[in-house]
């Protein structure tokens, strides 16, 4: 590039000097000019070889922490710095947990049938009322070892057991039992998060993320630029933005299998279940994916592993027609095919005729699972870089 | 008829007599070039031990390869039990002694009269012949078992190497398993078709899944094997194949699932999935592999007789894709495409969408004059359950795509009386609506014809 400019510059000059002197200026001008647009035209073919993609789903779905894990695998991760930054999440996520699992026995105790298996123990209920204030606050205070002892006791009280095991009506976090069992290791005073701390860390994401990073592959020299953004889940106004992707390589859809007999944080009334289906269909419809791949992230299938076995999928209306086939794992993986292959239909009866040419692949993922997330990347980019092939005529 | 000839190979250098059979054989006097002896540098016990018969089935006697003195005249086959006639020319026994029992006195090959019928064992030849295919034999078989010693090793590397390495194995046990028939079995007992299944996971790369699923659908897999293969993460990677393959790969998997879907336990609702639709319905629109196509309608046909599957297959618009094909199909290739029609209008859905199709009574009509007979019966009941779905609106349209002419050209023609019958019915159904001189005014008829 500079080798060029400065022939450029030595020629002009060369052919300036047979002119007049004032076109010297106008000359120096245009040597910029010429090296703004070289550098334009550059930048947007370097730009056109980024693959560019969208995480998409409703809220709590994963997209955060597929964010995260990506960062893991293939940036220089977190620093001790960014790990540091979370203390406060950490333990701010931790007084969210508990009080809402105290609050959510008190509202059992009141409304249910059974009510006596929610009432927390007389000594306990001190502690109770006391950390339902301090989770009520913006700025939670520091998570000391006296303070986690006395979560700690809450959290075996039997009434808050069961409050956990019949959580699918209150907003309890799908970490809860992480950041409980965890609670010693939170309260040291030179605790630093781990990077799975991190990753079950929960902050809701506001606007838009992205990273740039480069998969890289056995041949060190795999060459492929992705740049991935995470954009809020929750539902407002997502009708302005999503404009603003047009064209991205890819969307990935992530939907958190689990939550079939859970409802909304922003409308208690409404199955997350059926928010992910309107969600993916109105995805689906929009013109500006016409061309995009789209791979569909079936997430949180550890969870949806054991609560098949208690809670039935037809408390889901979109599920309503599902049969159950048998036990144990088998019986998993039938579920699991059936919600597959609900989604899949989904995919078909909303896509046009003329989309019919776009990649769609389904995915089983745990986004906790750094192996799982890492095999399942690979699979993602190889799926991509041959669409890249194909389209090019080149297979 | 191959004349007796004496091949050049049989002049010596020198001029001298060849009195030892096994090095006549082992310097390639006869011809096909010098083949290799047992152990010891004779033959001798060699050819003791194998039956003649049994050798020339077992190896493959259309080998160019086989000296031309060998080959009976009448059967082109290498001789068992050579004979000679009066006239010289050496015949296979059985075939010679048929000829004569026919009444022939003559010798096939001189055309001369035969001046006395007996036939001597030609014991020489048959000794040579004997000599030949034992070498050939041994040679083969020592081939083979190499063959066999490379695919067991192939085979044992597959478990620790990954990546690009992986791929290249798969690749070379590809080509060894198509070029060497023998290998199917060995594979199976070795434990190459357990390695080759545990391959295939949710997790397996699109590049180890392609070579992995070419060897298979190469082998004859027993049933045991056949259910494992039939989990979900497995048939959707083989979808995913056909999805993004290249054509090769395409039509194999195709052939794949053809051949799972043979089985008793193959459960249509879990494995035909809509992905799988699509893929096929996608692969037997592209217009720049004919055998793509063909293979693509040949498995969808085979789908479509299932009935389970028939609602989906609407569902995702097979019906207008099939019928937008139809002008570009050979006329045997539209048979099954024109089938899976005719399946499909079994259903109301699909049956209220080859009405709504405005391209179905043309194309189907066209294709009348074109289609091999199965084809023409399969268009028949298209254009008789549309028209009887709504027979002023379509039979309208049948008459003003020519389909009488058509029709009365199928009951003309030499078809089996059932398509006649049905090519009638259809016919009378068309013109119910018109008066009789304007139906025939319609469809352009001749006066011989009316």
């Amino acid at each position: 590039m500079i080798s060029m400019l400065y022939f450029v510059v030595e020629s002009m000059g060369s052919f300036c000097s047979r002119q007049q002197p004032l076109n010297e200026v106008d000359s120096d001008e245009n040597i910029q000019a010429a090296e703004i647009d070289r550098r334009i035209a550059q930048e947007t073919k370097t730009e056109q070889h980024i693959h560019k993609l969208l995480l998409l789903g409703a809220g709590e779905s994963g997209k955060s922490t597929i964010f995260k894990q990506i960062r893991l695998l293939f940036q220089t991760g977190f620093d001790e710095a960014e790990l540091r930054s979370y203390t406060s999440v950490i333990h701010a996520n931790v007084y969210q947990t508990i009080k809402i699992l105290y609050d959510g026995a008190k509202e059992l105790a009141e409304n249910e049938p059974n009510s006596l298996k929610y009432v927390v123990r007389t000594d306990n209920k001190e502690i109770g009322e006391k950390l339902s204030e301090i989770g009520s606050r913006m700025d939670s205070p520091c998570l000391t070892k006296e303070i986690a002892k006395e979560i700690a006791t809450l959290w075996n009280d039997t009434a808050i057991q069961e409050t956990y095991s019949h959580g699918n009506i209150l907003q309890v976090p799908d970490c809860a039992q992480y950041f409980m069992e965890n609670l010693e290791r939170f309260s040291e005073v030179n605790y630093i998060p781990t990077k799975e701390d991190v990753l079950h860390a929960r902050v809701r994401t506001t606007g838009v993320v992205e990273i740039q990073f480069s998969p890289v592959g056995e041949s060190r020299k795999s060459g492929e630029v992705y740049r991935l953004y995470d954009v809020g889940g929750q539902r407002n106004e997502r009708r302005k933005w999503i404009h603003l992707f047009e064209g991205v390589t890819s969307v990935i859809f992530c939907a958190a299998i689990s939550e079939y007999d859970q409802m909304l944080f922003e409308d208690d009334t409404k199955n997350r279940m059926m928010e992910t289906k309107e969600l993916f269909e109105w995805v689906l419809k929009q013109s500006c994916f016409e061309k995009s791949s789209f791979m569909l992230f079936l997430n949180k299938f550890d969870i949806f592993e054991k609560k098949v076995h208690r809670v039935p999928l037809n408390v889901c209306e979109w599920f309503k027609d599902y049969q159950p086939m048998g036990s144990g794992k088998q019986e998993v993986e039938h579920a699991y095919e059936f919600v597959k292959k609900k989604f899949e239909e989904l995919y078909f009866q909303n896509s046009k005729p003329d989309c019919v040419d776009r990649a769609f692949k389904i995915y089983r993922t745990t986004a906790l699972d750094q192996k799982l997330i890492k095999k399942t990347f690979k699979l993602v980019d190889e799926t991509l870089r041959r669409r890249n092939l194909i389209e090019a005529g080149l297979l | 008829m191959p004349q007796f000839q004496q091949p050049a190979s049989w002049r010596l250098e020198g001029g001298g007599q060849v009195i030892d059979l096994e090095t006549a054989v082992k310097d390639g006097i006869l011809g096909g070039g010098g083949l290799p002896t047992g152990k010891d540098g004779t033959l001798g016990a060699a050819a003791e031990k194998f039956d003649p018969k049994k050798m020339i089935e077992e190896l493959d006697s259309a080998a160019e390869d086989v000296p031309s003195v060998f080959i009976c005249p009448i059967s082109l086959e290498p001789m068992v039990d050579p004979v000679t006639l009066c006239t010289g020319q050496t015949y296979e026994r059985a075939n010679i002694l048929k000829w004569l029992s026919l009444g022939h006195l003559t010798c096939p090959t001189t055309m001369q009269e035969l001046w006395d019928d007996a036939v001597t064992p030609n014991r020489t030849l048959h000794q040579l012949i004997s000599a030949w295919f034992s070498q050939r034999y041994l040679l083969v078989k020592k081939r083979s078992e190499d063959v066999q010693g490379r695919a067991a090793e192939l085979v044992q590397g597959l478990k620790k190497i990954k990546g690009q390495a992986r791929v290249e194995a798969l690749k070379e046990l590809q080509k060894m398993v198509v070029a060497h028939p023998s290998l199917k079995n060995a594979l199976a007992d070795s434990g190459g078709v357990a390695l080759l299944s545990s391959l295939l996971g949710p997790f397996t790369s699109h590049a180890v899944g392609s070579e992995a699923i070419a060897i298979l659908v190469n082998l004859s897999l027993d049933s045991d094997t056949k259910a494992s293969l039939m989990q979900p993460a497995r048939i959707s990677l083989v979808v995913d194949m056909l999805n993004e393959g290249t054509i090769d790969t395409k039509i194999n998997c195709t052939r794949y699932i053809e051949m799972l879907m043979a089985e008793k336990s193959f459960r249509c609702e879990f494995m035909l999935s809509l992905s799988l639709l699509v893929a096929l319905l996608r692969l037997a629109k592209d217009k720049r592999h004919p055998n793509g196509i063909a293979a693509a309608l040949n498995l969808l046909e085979a789908i479509c007789s299932r009935e389970q599957v028939r609602s989906s297959l609407v569902s995702v618009g097979a019906v207008t894709q099939l019928v937008e094909l139809l002008p570009n199909l050979s006329p045997e290739g539209s048979a099954p495409a024109l089938h899976i029609l005719a399946d499909l209008s079994t259903i109301p859905e699909g049956l209220s969408a080859l009405k709504d199709c405005p391209q179905t009574i043309p194309n189907t009509v066209r294709l009348l004059m074109r289609a091999s007979e199965a084809g023409v019966w399969y268009a028949l009941s298209v254009l008789w359950a549309v028209c009887k779905l709504a027979p002023d609106e379509c039979a309208s349209l049948a008459v003003e795509a020519g389909l009488p002419a058509n029709l009365l050209l199928v009951i003309q023609s030499g078809c089996n009386p059932e398509l006649k019958q049905r090519a009638a019915e259809l016919l009378k159904l068309c013109s119910l609506n018109y008066t009789a001189t304007l139906f025939i005014s319609k469809c352009k008829l001749t006066r011989t014809i009316q």
